[in-house]
């Protein structure tokens, strides 16, 4: 949902573009090349990506004096606080198609995944693989052995090497989004988009 | 007749003058108003069809599957996984992305991992495919979906434009316009803006600008009593007219915003007169702008409604479909599609 207050929007503007390069290298700028940033604020700022299309609509809703509630692809949220962007799970999935790789992700065990879809941690003993790099309290993915990004999540390890300290109960991820979300809270109760 | 909407009182005369005991007879054996049993009498004309129809509104509806193409390229992948889960579907032969439900399997469609994890499919009855598919919307077009939440039909129009070209999906209600984002957010559509507000507002921020639009309008839902069993009861003929004003409002505001030469698809799933075959009379009378056109779809679908309770409407009102669910299998819907002058 827009932040809340008086909510602004911009249309243009390269700091997406920093944290996907930050988090993810120069060469996956391609997955948002084509696309319009538009950045709405108020409390905290929510990342658009707009195809050539929809910018005319935009610009009208913008000059009648109204915002958009969304538009075109979500690509996630900027913070003041680290992590100081979340990426939502569909920019996360072409980030991967374009690298073609996965980087900055835990593959999660099909329990481990219908954990995550309530909205709880992933542990060590669901966790199949890493994948570097990994900083401990910045962005994660939490994928499904189906190449789906089903959750991002705040990495409780330094690096994957890590991983083989822990035991099968301790949290790899502390889940911030899942996409149980959509279907659960997200609808009905005020449960926060994100948890951080 | 000063308008069609100022019929109406008259029409409820008549509704109330008609109801006998053989009226109140039926409506109590199957748990309706007794004015809504009239009035299909009225609308189908025999007793006998009225009972057919009452009998299938009593049947479990037939659910579809929407297979989510602008995540999964291949809908087979989709389709195996819900056979695996001992669902059985067959092709609708007129939409190319969906499947009905021809038996369950052991988890319900709303609770697999498959809908649950995002994105792969949505499911809902046959006939709400239907406004969508008439509508006919391509990658070119400037879309305006003027009442969108909670967005089956604003995805799936997506689905149909391959992702490309434009859809504005305004809606008011501050609830359903989460379900809305949801959806949206959910099935990776990325051609859509969405706006929350009333879309009586939608020619003052846009002006005539879209090619097409979708008024799949707020309804009393009397086409669902297949799902919903408490729409036996729960709307009053005041509810109705209180619909249609609506929905003649909306309409207005949705014909203003479309550019000469655009196509309105309107659409309830209400089976009701007054707010279909009225509603659009209403428009075509006051508007002067519009004519009703031909459906792409023929599906057998019922033509509009010619007279109503002594109310005659114009030829053209014909060519708007209607759907029951003892004649087509689906949910009761209303279909019409206008053509801006």
């Amino acid at each position: 949902m827009p932040p809340k207050g008086t909510v602004r929007c911009r249309i243009g503007g390269s700091e997406l573009e920093e944290h996907v390069t930050r988090l993810y290298g120069a060469e996956v700028v391609r997955a948002i090349a084509g696309y319009v940033p538009m950045y709405c604020w108020s409390s905290f700022t929510e990342v658009y990506l707009l195809r050539e299309e929809l910018l005319e609509a935009v610009e009208r809703i913008l000059s009648s004096g109204r915002v958009p509630y969304s538009a075109g692809l979500y690509a996630g949220r900027l913070r003041r606080s680290r992590p100081k962007f979340i990426p939502s799970h569909i920019l996360v999935e072409r980030v991967y198609e374009v690298l073609g790789r996965y980087v900055r992700a835990l593959e999660a065990a099909e329990q481990g995944v219908r954990v995550v879809l309530y909205g709880r941690d992933l542990l060590k003993g669901s966790t199949l693989r890493c994948f570097e790099p990994v900083e401990r309290g910045e962005v994660v993915s939490v994928v499904g052995t189906d190449g789906r990004v089903y959750a991002i999540g705040l990495s409780e390890v330094g690096s994957c090497s890590e991983l083989g300290r822990l035991r099968a109960e301790d949290a790899v991820a502390r889940v911030i989004f899942d996409l149980g979300w959509y279907l659960r809270g997200g609808t009905v109760a005020r449960e926060r988009k994100y948890k951080v | 007749m000063a308008s069609y909407t100022e019929a109406l009182s008259a029409v409820w005369s008549r509704i109330r003058s008609s109801t006998n005991s053989k009226v109140e007879e039926v409506a109590s054996s199957y748990g309706y108003l007794s004015y809504m049993v009239a009035r299909y009498l009225e609308m189908l004309g025999s007793w006998e069809e009225v009972v057919e129809m009452l009998n299938a509104f009593e049947r479990e509806l037939v659910r579809s599957v929407r297979v989510n193409t602008l995540r999964f390229k291949d809908p087979r992948e989709v389709v195996e996984r819900l056979e695996a889960l001992g669902y059985s579907l067959t092709p609708v032969p007129w939409e190319r992305y969906s499947y009905t439900v021809a038996k369950v399997g052991r988890v319900p469609l709303g609770a697999t991992h498959e809908f649950l994890l995002g994105g792969y499919y949505l499911y809902r009855g046959l006939a709400s495919l239907l406004p969508p598919v008439a509508l006919n919307p391509s990658g070119r077009d400037r879309v305006l979906d003027a009442a969108a939440a909670p967005g089956g039909k604003t995805t799936h129009m997506a689905q149909l434009m391959g992702g490309r070209g434009m859809i504005v999906a305004v809606d008011v209600d501050r609830e359903r316009f989460r379900a809305l984002r949801s959806n949206l957010e959910r099935m990776g559509v990325e051609n859509v803006v969405t706006l929350r507000m009333d879309g009586r507002l939608v020619p003052k921020v846009f002006g005539r600008f879209f090619t097409k639009a979708l008024l799949d309008a707020p309804c009393t839902g009397e086409g669902l009593i297949q799902i919903d069993k408490s729409r036996k009861v729960k709307t009053s003929f005041e509810d109705l007219v209180r619909a249609h004003r609506l929905q003649v409002e909306l309409l207005r505001a949705t014909v203003e915003a479309v550019v000469p030469g655009g196509l309105v698809l309107y659409s309830t799933c209400s089976i009701a007169p007054e707010e279909d075959e009225f509603t659009v009379t209403e428009v075509l009378e006051s508007s002067g702008r519009v004519e009703v056109v031909d459906l792409p779809i023929e599906l057998n679908l019922l033509p509009g409604l010619s007279e109503y309770f002594g109310v005659r409407f114009p030829d053209g009102v014909r060519r708007c479909r209607r759907v029951y669910p003892h004649k087509h299998g689906m949910e009761g819907f209303f279909l019409c599609l206008l053509r801006v002058l």
